[in-house]
C-alpha cells in the first residue's frame, strides 16, 4: 500500500474519484428545499443533472470516497485491500472546501459521499459524520447531499448522519445472501439490511414529528436507495426483479439502482474475462423493468417467470410483454382507462396522463395522439382511435414482432454487434461458462 | 383583409400587440403578429406597428392570469420566450379559442387545437432549455468578487433561470449574459435580480479571473476526467444528453490555458 502525505489536492480528487465512479447512483432528485436566505444551495424536486462524462452518465453530485484505505477484501472491488493502488484520503475541510467552491460555480448539485472502512465502521462513520456536520453547520451548505450508510456501524451514528443527509444508501452489493459471501467474505446480508431497515422506521417516526411540528428536523428527507453489481454472479434476471421488487415493497426504497459489472480485478471467484466489455444491455433492460415497477404498475412475475428468466435482448420488457399478451390488445384511446394505457407500448405515463385530459374535450385521432408524445411506430398495433385501427394490422405475434423489427428502430448495439452467431446458442453457452467459472472457484 | 401587428420580439412587444388586436376585435382569420426585422411582406396585407407599453403588456397579463389561469399563463410566457416566429400568433389564437370554450381555465387540455398545441409545443421546449441550463451554467470567479458566466441559449431563458440562481446562491454577486439575446441577469448579493440590456451595460476588460479560480477550473476537468468509466465510454450517449452546442461555455469542455 502506498500512502503520500505530501499529495496535491488534484491528485487526491483524482484518486478518490476514481475510486468512487463505480458507484451508479448520482440522483440529486426527491427533495425540495428553499434557501433560508443564510446559507448557498437549495434542492429541486426533479434533480438538476450539471454535467456528462464520456461514458454518458449525468454528473449531477461531487461523487468521492472519503478514503480509499480499506480493511475489507471485496473481490470485485478496485479498493480491496490485496491490491496495489495509489491511496488517499480527504479531510473533513478539505471536503466542504471543495463542495462550496464547486457548487457556487455551479458544477454540481451537492455531494455524494462513500468511503472505504478505514480502522472499523464506526470510525469511518464518524469521519463522514464530522464532515457533514461541518459542511451543514459552519459553511450553511443547504444543497443536496447523499451519504453511503457503512455496514456495521453503531445505530445511533447512523441516525445523526441521516439528519444531515438527503438521500442514504446502502450498497446490497449482490442480488443474493451466497453470492455476497462468495464475493464479500467480510461482509453479510444481515449487516446490510439492518441499517436498511433502520433507516426505513427512522422515516416513518419522522413522519409523524413532521405531521405534528411541521419544523421538526427531516430525516432523509429524499429517501433511501440501494444498487447492486449485475454480472458479477449467476442469477437470473427473474432472481434480480425478484429481489428488487420486495425491496421497494418491505423496505420503502425510493430506487435500486444496478451496476453491470466491470472488471477491474483477476480473481478465481469472478467471472472469465471477455472482449464483451461490461453486460450494458443487460443493464438497460434491468432499468427498463424497474421503472415499468415503479410507474408502470407492472409486476416482477409479469414480465418473467421460472420458464424464462431472462430479458429478451431485442425487445423492451414492455414490448416483450404487450406481444407475450396480445388478448389485451388492441385498446381504443378515446376509452381505456390510464392504467390500460400505461401498458401499451409507444405510450409513457406523461402521454398517458395527456390523452387521459385531452379526451375530455374531445375525441382523439392519430395525429393529435402523435403531437402528446405518443410514439406511434410502436404503439399502432396495440391502439384504435374510434375504433379504427391506424393502417390494416394482423394481432398476430409473428407479424407485429416481424414489423417492428423491421420499421427502421435502432436495434442495441450488442446485437448488432452479434453479427453471424447465432443468438440463443451463444447465450447459453456463455452464460453456463460464467456458472462453472463461479461454481468451480467455491 | 389581413392586419398584421408588426412588434419587437420581447415579452413586452408580443403582449402590446397582443392588446392591438385583442382591443381591435379581430376573429382568429383576420390578424396575425410579426417580428420586425422579420417579415415576409404578404399581399392584401395591412401592417400595422404596434406601440409597446409596459401598461399594454400589463393588461394582457392580468388578462390572461384572470381568465385562463395561472398554469395557462406559465406556459403562454414561456412560449412567447421561444425562438420562433409564429408564436405571436399561436399565443393569440389560444386566447381567442379559450373565449370560445365553456370552461376557459381549461384551455391548456384542449392540445388537439392547433393553436395551442403550438404553445404547448412551444412551452415544452423552452422550458426544457431553461432547465438544462439550471445545471450547464458555468461561473467564473471574477477580481472584483463577481461570478460570471455567459450562456447561448436558443430561447431567451434568463428570466427563468434566474429567479433558481437568486433562490441558490443569495449571498454572492452574481451576473449572466445571454450572448445570443444580448440581455445580462445582474445579481447582488442580498437583493433581488433585475435584467439589463447590454447597450446599457458594458463590461468588457473587467473580466479578469482570480488564481483561485484557475485552480479550481483544473480541479474541475480532472473530475469529469477521472469520473468516467474507461470499458464504457459512449460518445454518442454523451452527445444526446449535452449536445456540443451547449459545450463552448462550459468549464470541463474547454481546454486548459
Amino acid at each position: 500500500m502506498r500512502i503520500n502525505e505530501s499529495m496535491t489536492m488534484y491528485e487526491k480528487l483524482n484518486i478518490l474519484t476514481d475510486a468512487a465512479k463505480y458507484d451508479v447512483a448520482c440522483t440529486s432528485s426527491g427533495t425540495s428545499r428553499s434557501n433560508d436566505g443564510t446559507g448557498m444551495g437549495n434542492c429541486q424536486q426533479s434533480g438538476i443533472c450539471h454535467s456528462f462524462s464520456a461514458d454518458g452518465r449525468c454528473i449531477s453530485l461531487l461523487k468521492i470516497l472519503f478514503t480509499n484505505e480499506c480493511i475489507y477484501d471485496c473481490k470485485y472491488c478496485v479498493n480491496r485491500r490485496s491490491n496495489d493502488v495509489a491511496r488517499a484520503s480527504f479531510t473533513p475541510d478539505e471536503i466542504c472546501t471543495l463542495t462550496m467552491e464547486f457548487y457556487r460555480r455551479n458544477y454540481i448539485e451537492g455531494l455524494f459521499l462513500s468511503s472505504g472502512i478505514l480502522k472499523s465502521p464506526d470510525y469511518t462513520m464518524e469521519l463522514i459524520y464530522a464532515a457533514l456536520y461541518k459542511l451543514r453547520r459552519e459553511c450553511g451548505f443547504q444543497g443536496y447531499i447523499h451519504v453511503k450508510a457503512i455496514p456495521g456501524a453503531n445505530c445511533e451514528l447512523v441516525r445523526q448522519v441521516g439528519f444531515l443527509a438527503d438521500r442514504m444508501s446502502v450498497n446490497l452489493e449482490l442480488p443474493t445472501a451466497e453470492s455476497l459471501k462468495l464475493l464479500a467474505p467480510n461482509k453479510t446480508r444481515k449487516n446490510i439490511l439492518t441499517p436498511m431497515r433502520l433507516v426505513q422506521n427512522r422515516m416513518e417516526e419522522n413522519k409523524q414529528e413532521l405531521m405534528v411540528y411541521r419544523n421538526a428536523p427531516r430525516f432523509v428527507p429524499a429517501g433511501q436507495s440501494t444498487q447492486m453489481i449485475i454480472g458479477a454472479t449467476p442469477e437470473t434476471d427473474y432472481q434480480i426483479m425478484q429481489v428488487t421488487e420486495s425491496l421497494y415493497q418491505k423496505f420503502e426504497l425510493k430506487r435500486v439502482f444496478f451496476s453491470a459489472f466491470v472488471h477491474v480485478n483477476e480473481d478465481a471467484m469472478l467471472p472469465a474475462r471477455t472482449d464483451e466489455g461490461p453486460p450494458l444491455l443487460r443493464e438497460h433492460r434491468l432499468y427498463q423493468a424497474d421503472w415499468l415497477l415503479r410507474y408502470y404498475h407492472f409486476r416482477a412475475d409479469e414480465l418473467l417467470s421460472e420458464k424464462e428468466p431472462n430479458f429478451n435482448v431485442l425487445f423492451d420488457p414492455k414490448c416483450n410483454w404487450a406481444l407475450k399478451h396480445l388478448e389485451h390488445f388492441p385498446v381504443e384511446i378515446n376509452r381505456a382507462d390510464y392504467k390500460t394505457l400505461l401498458r401499451v407500448p409507444g405510450i409513457g405515463y406523461k402521454s398517458a396522463a395527456r390523452i387521459v385530459k385531452a379526451r375530455r374535450l374531445g375525441t382523439l385521432d392519430f395525429p393529435d395522439i402523435k403531437k402528446m408524445g405518443v410514439v406511434l411506430k410502436r404503439a399502432l398495433y396495440f391502439i384504435t382511435c374510434q375504433g379504427k385501427m391506424m393502417y390494416p394490422v394482423r394481432i398476430e405475434e409473428d407479424y407485429i414482432t416481424r414489423n417492428l423489427l423491421s420499421s427502421g428502430e435502432k436495434l442495441p448495439k450488442e446485437v448488432v454487434n452479434m453479427g453471424y452467431q447465432q443468438l440463443s446458442l451463444f447465450d447459453v453457452t456463455m452464460g453456463q461458462k460464467r456458472w462453472n467459472a463461479v461454481s468451480d472457484g467455491a | 383583409m389581413k392586419t398584421v401587428y408588426v412588434c419587437s420580439d420581447t415579452v413586452t412587444g408580443i403582449f402590446s400587440g397582443i392588446y392591438d388586436a385583442w382591443k381591435a376585435q379581430k376573429g382568429e382569420e383576420e390578424c396575425t403578429i410579426a417580428f420586425r426585422g422579420m417579415i415576409e411582406a404578404e399581399l392584401f396585407c395591412d401592417y400595422v406597428e404596434v406601440e409597446e407599453t409596459q401598461h399594454k403588456a400589463q393588461a394582457v397579463e392580468t388578462l390572461i392570469q384572470r381568465h385562463l389561469g395561472k398554469q395557462a399563463y406559465w406556459d403562454i410566457y414561456h412560449a412567447v420566450l421561444a425562438d420562433d416566429l409564429k408564436k405571436g400568433e399561436a399565443v393569440l389564437g389560444t386566447m381567442l379559442a379559450a373565449k370560445a370554450i365553456p370552461d376557459s381555465k381549461k384551455i391548456m387540455d384542449h392540445l388537439s387545437c392547433p393553436k395551442v398545441g403550438k404553445v404547448f409545443e412551444l412551452s415544452r421546449k423552452v422550458g426544457g432549455e431553461a432547465h438544462l441550463f439550471k445545471g450547464f451554467v458555468r461561473f467564473r470567479e471574477l477580481t472584483n468578487d463577481v461570478l460570471y458566466a455567459e450562456i447561448e441559449p436558443r430561447s431567451q431563458v434568463l428570466t427563468c433561470i434566474a429567479p433558481h440562481f437568486a433562490n441558490r446562491l443569495p449571498l454572492e454577486n452574481w451576473m449572466i449574459y445571454d450572448k445570443s439575446h444580448h440581455m445580462f441577469v445582474v445579481h447582488e448579493a442580498g437583493k433581488r435580480w433585475v435584467l439589463v440590456s447590454d447597450e446599457y451595460a458594458d463590461i468588457s476588460g473587467k473580466l479578469e479571473v482570480t488564481e483561485k479560480e484557475k485552480e479550481y477550473e483544473r480541479l474541475w476537468r480532472g473530475f469529469v476526467k477521472s469520473i468516467s468509466i474507461e470499458s464504457r465510454e459512449n460518445p454518442r450517449c454523451q452527445r444526446s444528453h449535452l449536445p456540443l452546442q451547449y459545450r463552448p461555455n462550459m468549464t470541463e469542455f474547454i481546454l486548459d490555458d
